[in-house]
């Protein structure tokens, strides 16, 4: 005898098959070889606050943790802080514009007693650009500080994420 | 015979104390004592140190290590207020364990410090930034001190001079 499936249940099935088959194509574009920009050195610039209001050794730790964490990691070009003249007449340089787009000051106190309140969290709008000013990159970047450590452990964390982006995506040895 | 084992023991006690008696005497170290937190060249994040403004420059030193900043090269000095942990460093960190809570609870202790941050250019025009940590009210004084020798500020110093504790006078 032949059973007959009910039109929503076929409906429910073929949403399902789409569903799977979608998350495969996904999966296999996430997967595969991020093809590198080549880069031939970074340039760093000062962290910007416009709409946030940042306390000054937030933004000086933000921006030495990046380029202490850019200049650690292996693979990474080589590394320009803002204005450094050695860096001008570069080929392929990129440059990285840092602006924060949220801020919570979190109290390491409150961490220490209570463990699970008083969170850090940095959210930092992260461009990577050319010298003429295209966008090569940008993505937004967030660094936390939950348990253990002062507020500004939220700027070593960002910065430890920023340099593995920068080190997934650009190389000196990358074709252009 | 007794006397003559007070007066040995006098002379021993003497001669024992001589190396830190000397050591009292000889100049005690200038400046303020304070903690990098990050940003000099050549020093390891939280290194604890002194500072000294003098002549055109800021002096770190730690040990037989010496940085110098000069202050006409700064293009910000900022002061902050944070707080840390009564104890804190290693001892803080294995008093947190301490059983029934007593860890939690020693974290409300806390005392209060001031940082420093200065924004300056190496002399290759590249932008540098550093934070140091000290004890409170010292950093408005030391911030008052690099504008004078040359510093520039984003926050010009207040008339801080009423709000800072002075040291209390001997009683008479």
């Amino acid at each position: 005898m032949k059973r007959r499936i009910a039109p929503k249940t076929r409906g429910f099935v073929v949403v399902g098959v789409a569903l799977v088959l979608a998350g495969s194509a996904q999966a296999q574009t996430t997967t595969g070889p991020v093809k590198k920009l080549k880069a031939a050195a970074i340039k760093v610039t000062m962290i910007e606050s416009n709409e946030i209001k940042l306390p000054a050794e937030f933004q000086v730790s933000l921006y030495e943790d990046l380029i202490q964490q850019l200049q650690n990691k292996r693979g990474v070009p080589k590394v320009y802080r803002e204005g450094d003249r050695n860096a001008d007449n570069i080929a392929d340089l990129v440059v990285l514009r840092t602006t924060v787009t949220g801020f919570k000051e979190g109290s390491e106190r409150l961490r220490q007693v209570t463990t699970v309140a008083g969170a850090t969290s940095i959210t930092v709008h992260c461009t990577f650009a050319d010298v003429s000013g295209k966008t090569l990159l940008e993505q937004d970047i967030k660094g936390n500080v939950r348990f253990f450590g002062g507020n500004l452990r939220a700027t070593y964390d960002f910065a430890k994420k920023t340099a593995q982006l920068a080190l997934d995506n650009f190389s000196p040895n990358a074709g252009s | 015979m007794a006397g003559r084992i007070i007066r040995v023991l006098l002379a021993g006690s003497l001669v024992g104390c001589a190396p830190w008696v000397l050591q009292a005497q000889t100049k005690a170290p200038t400046g303020i004592k304070v903690t990098q937190i990050t940003g000099l060249p050549g020093v390891k994040n939280k290194t604890g140190g002194r500072l000294l403004a003098e002549g055109n420059s800021l002096h770190f030193s730690h040990e037989q290590m010496k940085v110098d900043l000069p202050t006409n090269s700064m293009e910000d000095v900022i002061t902050g207020n944070d707080s840390q942990r009564f104890i804190h460093g290693a001892p803080g960190l294995l008093l947190m364990a301490a059983p029934y809570g007593s860890g939690r609870f020693l974290s409300l202790f806390r005392t209060k410090m001031d940082t420093l941050t200065i924004k300056y250019r190496d002399t290759d025009g590249g932008l540098h930034g550093v934070i140091f940590t000290m004890p409170a009210g010292q950093a408005e004084v030391l911030k008052k001190d690099l504008v004078a020798k040359g510093a520039h500020t984003s926050a010009p110093p207040e008339d801080e001079a009423s709000k800072i504790p002075t040291a209390k006078e001997p009683k008479q």
